[in-house]
């Protein structure tokens, strides 16, 4: 093995590991304990499935320019459509949530279409279109839902039994990391999407037809939201339907810095990993939060989670003059 | 020539009689009253008692008066609640009626800017608020829990399961600063026998608890109820922290709103009796007979309805004063602590026939109503 290689793994693990050290720490000293019972690690583990998924969905359109505010109103309006029809055909049966979940992706995707096509027609800068996109979703779910909750469609036994057990999470993580890196690193179409990402006008006089690779990114990550969607739906136990004005976008903002740590941990390994890895990290933080919520406020999460993202971004822009201070390669060169 | 005059004669009177019976019929023809708009503040949009509410006004009061509601998305600020106010007043509404307390006294100098009248519906001002306000002309009133029933509303339930025997118990709510949830936070602490910060005085409690912006777990002994844990919100941490309070075992669940929209499936799932300060609806109803929601302080959905002829009288030039004052009537709670006494208050307030119907309110819209009957109404209902 050589020094290559143990540098990739050092560099996959590091902030994971940093992230488990510190926060274990914190813990330890305050006498908490961060993930206490199997509850608490299912919870660990939904949250890190969504972050991962949400923070693939959002960069597969960021990295080519297109930056998505409907990803957040993609996941609410598909879980809403998909929860009524499910408990409207099987009730409280006990295939309804598995059901939910094929149909929550399918209409997940069918919304990314409708949105990648509008952005195809209209021409339009793709933010100002995802603008327009989030507003329509979020006023139709406001429509089907009439601005309620949605409890009955949700606690169902079913939803129960599917989201407590977190040998279901942990598959649907692996599916999803297997299809992505195999669609996005593997095969043709992952091919022309990274040609098209680092020379769009180079790859399109090769041959290459932007128009159908947009919109396949857009179907792709409208099933993933769907997945995150279903995912939430079964955290919460509701679904929220009065989120109007851009209220469904915050979920896109939890994926920011996973996006970077996936980014920085994509140098040495696999970015998709990186973003399970970067997923992981936000979901021990946030069982930290939880285990300490009642002295460090809502407010004051939100604060912490911005500071990390700046200091990070701080890191990532100054990367050489930071590693050049700390292995005192400056006082060598001198 | 004699026929040509009689002929011209009668056509001449056939005229004049069309003429007649259009132009009195035109005036017989009773004046078409204008539609009022009145604009609504609300910050909840979702919860069942918003949803109830909501539906009173738009479906009752709306096609029994010419009225139109127009209501806001969600308010979550001050800001958001004066751009409502400026929208509604370019809109052509006539008054406000909020639902929404981020800053309640904004919303009253912004209404009067813009000579709009205004009202609260189910909350008050802080006292101090209100005796510096009450002389506002275009300030109608407010009809709702006080303060003080609020803190009323929390003792009551604390007191109830201390009388229960519960050992233990878990604590949800007070989304400070939401100053309702706080005095009821008060309220149940203090009905548990517990001290917060050494002391069971009302204000003292609350001026604690909005100092600490915060429920301080370490500043709460209670000898004889065990709290467990607490928490409040609703963000990303909520499952865990539901989670830590359904695992620490608690003998009962006690929140000052918002749980039965929230946490009903979980806590019975987990067997723990619970109880909330929310709405009496078809859902909460399901969880008190075949779940474990034990107590329910609520609102009827038409508790809104006095304020609604308060502020159509005041729109038609009828204000109803106390002694020149803005209305301030305090309305109660009233509590279900078992299925039958939710299936009485629920089914007497239904979405056809509300307790606040159209006979009754009424009785109070018009002219020459006294500030004496229009009380009476509130406090006997």
């Amino acid at each position: 093995m050589n020094m290559n290689f143990y540098k990739r793994v050092l560099g996959t693990v590091v902030i994971p590991l940093v992230f488990l050290l510190v926060l274990l720490f914190i813990c330890q000293i305050n006498g908490r304990v961060m993930i206490a019972n199997q509850v608490s690690f299912t919870n660990f583990v939904i949250y890190a499935a969504i972050i991962m998924i949400t923070t693939i969905a959002l960069s597969i359109n960021l990295n080519s320019g297109r930056f998505d505010f409907s990803l957040g109103s993609i996941a609410v309006l598909s879980s809403v459509i998909s929860s009524k029809i499910s408990y409207a055909l099987l009730g409280q049966s006990a295939a309804s949530a598995f059901i939910m979940f094929i149909l929550s992706m399918v209409i997940g995707g069918l919304l990314g279409f409708i949105s990648g096509r509008l952005y195809n027609f209209l021409r339009i800068p793709p933010i100002i279109t995802s603008l327009g996109v989030t507003l329509i979703y979020e006023g139709i779910t406001y429509t089907i839902t009439s601005g309620k909750y949605l409890m009955a469609e949700v606690q169902t036994a079913s939803m129960s039994a599917f989201i407590s057990n977190w040998v279901n999470i942990a598959v649907i993580v692996l599916v999803v990391l297997a299809v992505i890196i195999y669609i996005f690193n593997l095969s043709k179409f992952g091919a022309e999407y990274r040609a098209l990402k680092n020379g769009q006008k180079v790859a399109v006089n090769t041959g290459i037809k932007e128009v159908p690779n947009a919109i396949w990114c857009y179907v792709i990550c409208g099933i993933l939201m769907g997945i995150v969607g279903f995912l939430n739906a079964g955290r919460n136990m509701t679904i929220n339907g009065g989120a109007l004005n851009f209220g469904s976008i915050s979920i896109m903002f939890t994926a920011f810095l996973p996006m970077f740590i996936g980014g920085f941990i994509g140098r040495y390994s696999n970015e998709y990993i990186g973003y399970l890895l970067a997923g992981i990290c936000m979901s021990l933080l946030n069982s930290t939060f939880a285990v300490f919520a009642n002295e460090i406020t809502a407010s004051m999460q939100s604060i912490i989670n911005a500071l990390l993202l700046v200091v990070f971004l701080i890191y990532l822009n100054n990367e050489g003059k930071i590693v050049n201070l700390f292995t005192f390669r400056w006082l060598r060169r001198n | 020539m004699k026929a040509k005059y009689a002929n011209f004669a009668k056509k001449a009177t056939a005229l004049v009689l069309v003429g007649a019976v259009l132009t009195g019929s035109v005036f017989a023809r009773p004046k078409k009253a204008k539609n009022v708009k009145i604009g609504v503040l609300v910050s909840d949009v979702s919860g069942e008692e918003a949803l109830g509410f909501r539906a009173y006004y738009e479906k009752y009061i709306a096609s029994a008066y010419n009225v139109t509601f127009k209501y806001t998305e969600q308010l979550t600020n001050a800001e958001e609640e004066k751009s409502a106010i400026e929208k509604f007043a370019a809109q052509g509404c006539k008054a406000i009626i909020s639902l929404s307390s981020s800053d309640r006294v904004t919303q009253l100098q912004t209404c009067s800017d813009y000579k709009l009248y205004y009202a609260i519906a189910s909350g008050m001002l802080e006292d101090d608020q209100y005796e510096q306000y009450k002389n506002n002309p275009y300030f109608v009133g407010q009809i709702g829990p006080s303060m003080e029933t609020e803190f009323q509303a929390g003792l009551e339930m604390g007191r109830y399961f201390a009388a229960k025997g519960v050992k233990s118990v878990s604590i949800y709510g007070a989304f400070i600063p939401n100053p309702m949830h706080v005095y009821r936070t008060a309220g149940v602490l203090i009905g548990l026998g517990a001290t917060y910060g050494g002391t069971n005085d009302k204000n003292a409690v609350v001026g604690q608890l909005f100092g600490d912006s915060r429920v301080n777990v370490a500043k709460i002994s209670s000898p004889k109820v065990a709290i467990k844990s607490y928490f409040q919100g609703f963000g990303e941490t909520t499952t865990d922290e539901l989670n830590a309070a359904i695992q620490a075992k608690p003998d009962a669940f006690l929140s000052v709103g918002m749980a039965t929209t929230f946490f009903t499936s979980q806590l019975n799932a987990a067997g723990i009796e619970f109880s909330d300060i929310d709405s009496f609806t078809s859902g909460n109803g399901k969880a008190m007979k075949d779940g474990k929601l034990v107590y329910l302080a609520g609102k009827y959905s038409s508790s809104i309805g006095p304020i609604f002829a308060a502020v159509i009288n005041a729109v038609n030039g009828n204000s109803i004063r106390d002694k020149g004052n803005a209305i301030s009537l305090s309305q109660n709670y009233l509590v279900a602590k078992n299925y039958a006494d939710f299936d009485k208050f629920y089914t007497s307030d239904s979405g056809s026939s509300p307790i606040f119907d159209k006979s009754k309110l009424d009785s109070v819209i018009g002219s020459n109503v006294s500030y004496e009957a229009f009380k009476s109404l509130v406090e006997n209902n």
